[in-house]
């Protein structure tokens, strides 16, 4: 006996597409997708981050963009700034954070956020002392908090009645 | 049925290979609500749904420089997704439990069960609010590529030539599974009906 | 005369009036009294609640320990209990069932930890530290009752070490249409993330359950009966291992009652210990080991308990014929794999060899 055929249960399920995460989640998904690339990016070493930077600006110049050329060029400079800072700075403490493409624009806020006013194609790094690098930390996710552990249901289920 | 068609988000993806962050953002911001639900729908669980959901762009972000415009960039983040979602549900928890072909039977004795506890009192109608939670507790008890199949055909709305895509299978098994999930829900949601108060 | 008569009248009216009145103030004061005495005794008693909760806090407090892990996603937390001298720690399966790298902390030092057993199918995990430790006196379920107040003691997300206190809300055997595997304990206790493996208490402050999952809202809360992860701990003691048994037998719904029971055992499965028993199709279950049984869903705790290789006493009915089967239990075909049934005819299940594997792995289904 078909009580429920497939239309009805294909209506029920399309009712399931107005439902909503909680309030304020897409406005603040972008914001958290940020924060996660600037750890991302944190943890990256130093040689890979100028490689990337290399391999962005060869794109660049095959896109023909010659606004970005001289942006090219101080990127070609302030890289080098970098690498000779960090020779003088102490590896606990100070870490550059560096930006790898597509670029974050500057300039950061007073609290050191990055902020987002509109795309550049000019190439902004910043130095700044941030948290002490934890060597275990290998991972982006490690650096997140931890998942506090409490599921919503159980972990198994018997699916009938059999011994 | 591969029309030559331009895929409208061409421009952003464009600009984020030649390094425009705000057009991925603009992405980000198009595609988090589609793919909530997508992901939604598979894990029930709105923190796994957000972590899962930030992995998602962060790989897509990654990837972006290989993308060649093959497929349409919504084809190919949703695969993206689709395929996080289920390896992530695999290594969520295993589930002790029988085997996967004898779903039916034990539902057939779930059946018998319910019908001899019928009492003669009128079955009453089922409002909106309980079908509802009643068919996501039988959306739960769908296996984890079943539940997928479901939620992007009637509840992302995706034809069946758009998840074949993004499955990589033929459409020959995406209808399959959908007949066999449909089968399963349909079971599930008329024990309810004969047995509404449990 | 009189005027005698009236004299005396009003003196006894009068008399009355005072007496009376002298009743009713003494009446009164009764009943102050009763009402004051009354108003202490339950002042007395909220008192004696408090200082009770606190007491069982104060002395279980030391024994429960925040857990560490780190699973393939990220890093977790949880909680847990000691339950020997020895450092031996419960805890959900969903905190020590599928991490590793685990440090506890306890006396504000950490240690590391590694697991000993992992049984998803009771929701229950053991971890160990090298260290003397304080326990939890263990307790009994069965003696719990809907309205029974309860005490839980947890770490919620990074907060420090919190008592929790609520009653008994229920006992269920399914929860959102699914069968747990043994009767759950649900808890009008909320409880946060972080309190998985959380030790449920009662007054006398000995663990009756572990805290495994939530329900909506945090506002309620699930527990595996201690027992259940008793049963477990036994089968490490003996096999170091979960001995889940098995008997191979369908269970559904009789059309009608037979000796109270309405368990009717619909199918054998063919080369299982229950066919070889002499158990067939039809006859009705009334009992497995010690656990009565009344309807389908009984045999869901009866099954938990039976360990793989014991023999347990199956008590049936066949017309008016009442009988009595001693079924070996072989080892329960989830627990190797975690997902399929043997294909029958395997050679592992033998009622007289205990297999420790089934040597047949079906490929899942798409």
């Amino acid at each position: 006996m078909d009580e429920f055929n497939d239309n009805e249960i294909a209506r029920l399920l399309r009712l399931k597409r107005y439902e909503q995460p909680p309030p304020g989640y897409f406005e603040n998904f972008l914001h958290e997708f940020h924060r996660r690339q600037r750890d991302e990016m944190l943890r990256q070493p130093l040689w890979r981050i100028c490689l990337e930077r290399a391999h962005s600006f060869m794109l660049r110049l095959d896109a023909r963009s010659l606004a970005s050329y001289p942006a090219a060029v101080a990127a070609v400079l302030v890289c080098a700034a970098v690498v000779s800072l960090k020779i003088y700075q102490q590896p606990e403490t100070a870490h550059v954070a560096l930006q790898s493409p597509p670029v974050l624009s500057a300039p950061a806020t007073a609290e050191g956020e990055w902020s987002l006013s509109s795309p550049v194609a000019a190439q902004i790094f910043r130095t700044q002392p941030v948290r002490s690098f934890n060597g275990s930390a290998q991972t982006h996710r490690a650096a997140a908090p931890p998942r506090y552990v409490l599921d919503s249901v159980p972990v198994s289920y018997e699916p009938t009645f059999r011994f | 049925m591969d029309q030559p068609r331009v895929d409208p988000d061409q421009e952003l993806v464009k600009r984020t290979q030649s390094g425009d962050a705000g057009a991925f953002d603009e992405l980000v911001i198009k595609y988090t609500p589609r793919l909530y639900g997508l992901v939604y729908n598979m894990t029930s669980n709105h923190e796994d749904t957000n972590d899962l959901l930030q992995d998602i762009f962060a790989k897509a972000y990654r990837a972006i420089r290989g993308f060649r415009g093959k497929s349409s960039f919504y084809t190919w983040v949703h695969s993206i997704a689709v395929n996080m979602t289920l390896n992530f549900l695999k290594k969520r928890g295993r589930r002790f439990q029988l085997s996967l072909d004898d779903v039916d039977a034990s539902i057939q004795n779930d059946k018998e069960f319910l019908q001899s506890t019928a009492t003669s009192s009128p079955v009453r109608e089922a409002d909106l609010s309980e079908l509802q939670r009643r068919l996501n507790e039988a959306m739960m008890k769908l296996s984890d590529e079943h539940r997928a199949v479901v939620t992007m055909f009637h509840i992302q709305g995706m034809p069946h030539a758009e998840i074949s895509k993004i499955l990589r299978v033929s459409e020959g098994t995406v209808r399959s599974r959908l007949f066999y999930a449909n089968r399963q829900l349909q079971n599930y949601l008329d024990e309810f009906r004969k047995n509404p108060v449990s | 005369m009189f005027r005698h008569a009236a004299f005396a009248l009003i003196f006894c009216l009068s008399s009355n009036v005072l007496f009376a009145e002298e009743q009713s103030a003494k009446a009164i004061n009764d009943k102050i009294r009763e009402r004051f005495e009354r108003a202490l005794a339950q002042a007395a008693s909220a008192t004696a609640a408090s200082n009770q909760v606190k007491d069982i806090f104060a002395r279980a407090a030391k024994a429960v320990v925040k857990i560490h892990g780190v699973d393939e996603h990220s890093e977790i937390c949880g909680t847990g209990f000691f339950i020997d001298p020895t450092g031996t720690l419960y805890t959900a399966y969903t905190v020590g069932g599928e991490a590793g790298n685990f440090t506890i902390e306890f006396g504000g030092k950490k240690y590391p930890a590694r697991q000993l057993l992992a049984d998803i199918r009771s929701g229950t995990a053991m971890l160990k530290i090298d260290e003397a430790t304080p326990v939890l006196p263990i307790g009994k379920s069965e003696q719990m009752e809907v309205a029974t107040p309860v005490v839980s003691i947890g770490f919620p997300l990074d907060l420090p070490q919190t008592p929790n206190f609520g009653m008994v809300a229920g006992f269920d055997r399914k929860y959102l249409g699914r069968y747990f595997s043994t009767t759950h304990m649900r808890l009008n206790l909320p409880s946060q993330r972080g309190e998985a493996g959380a030790p449920l208490l009662n007054m006398r402050g000995e663990v009756v359950g572990i805290v495994v999952s939530s329900l909506e809202n945090n506002s309620a809360c699930y527990a595996v009966p201690i027992e259940a992860a008793e049963k477990i701990r036994g089968d490490f003691m003996r096999f170091g291992e979960a001995r889940h048994g098995w008997v191979g037998i369908n269970v559904s719904m009789a059309p009608k009652p037979v000796e109270g029971s309405v368990a009717e055992m619909t199918k054998i499965m063919e080369d299982t210990p229950a066919a070889r028993s002499g158990i067939k199709a039809g006859d009705i279950l009334l009992q497995v080991g010690r656990k009565k049984v009344t309807q389908p869903e009984d045999v869901l705790d009866a099954s938990f308990f039976i360990t793989a290789g014991d023999v347990v006493p199956i008590t049936v009915m066949r017309g008016n014929q009442r009988m009595t089967f001693e079924v070996q239990a072989t080892l329960h075909p989830a627990s190797k794999t975690g997902l399929l049934l043997a294909a029958p005819g395997t050679p592992a299940m033998n009622q007289q060899a205990i297999p420790l594997s089934l040597g047949s792995d079906v490929p899942p289904t798409p």
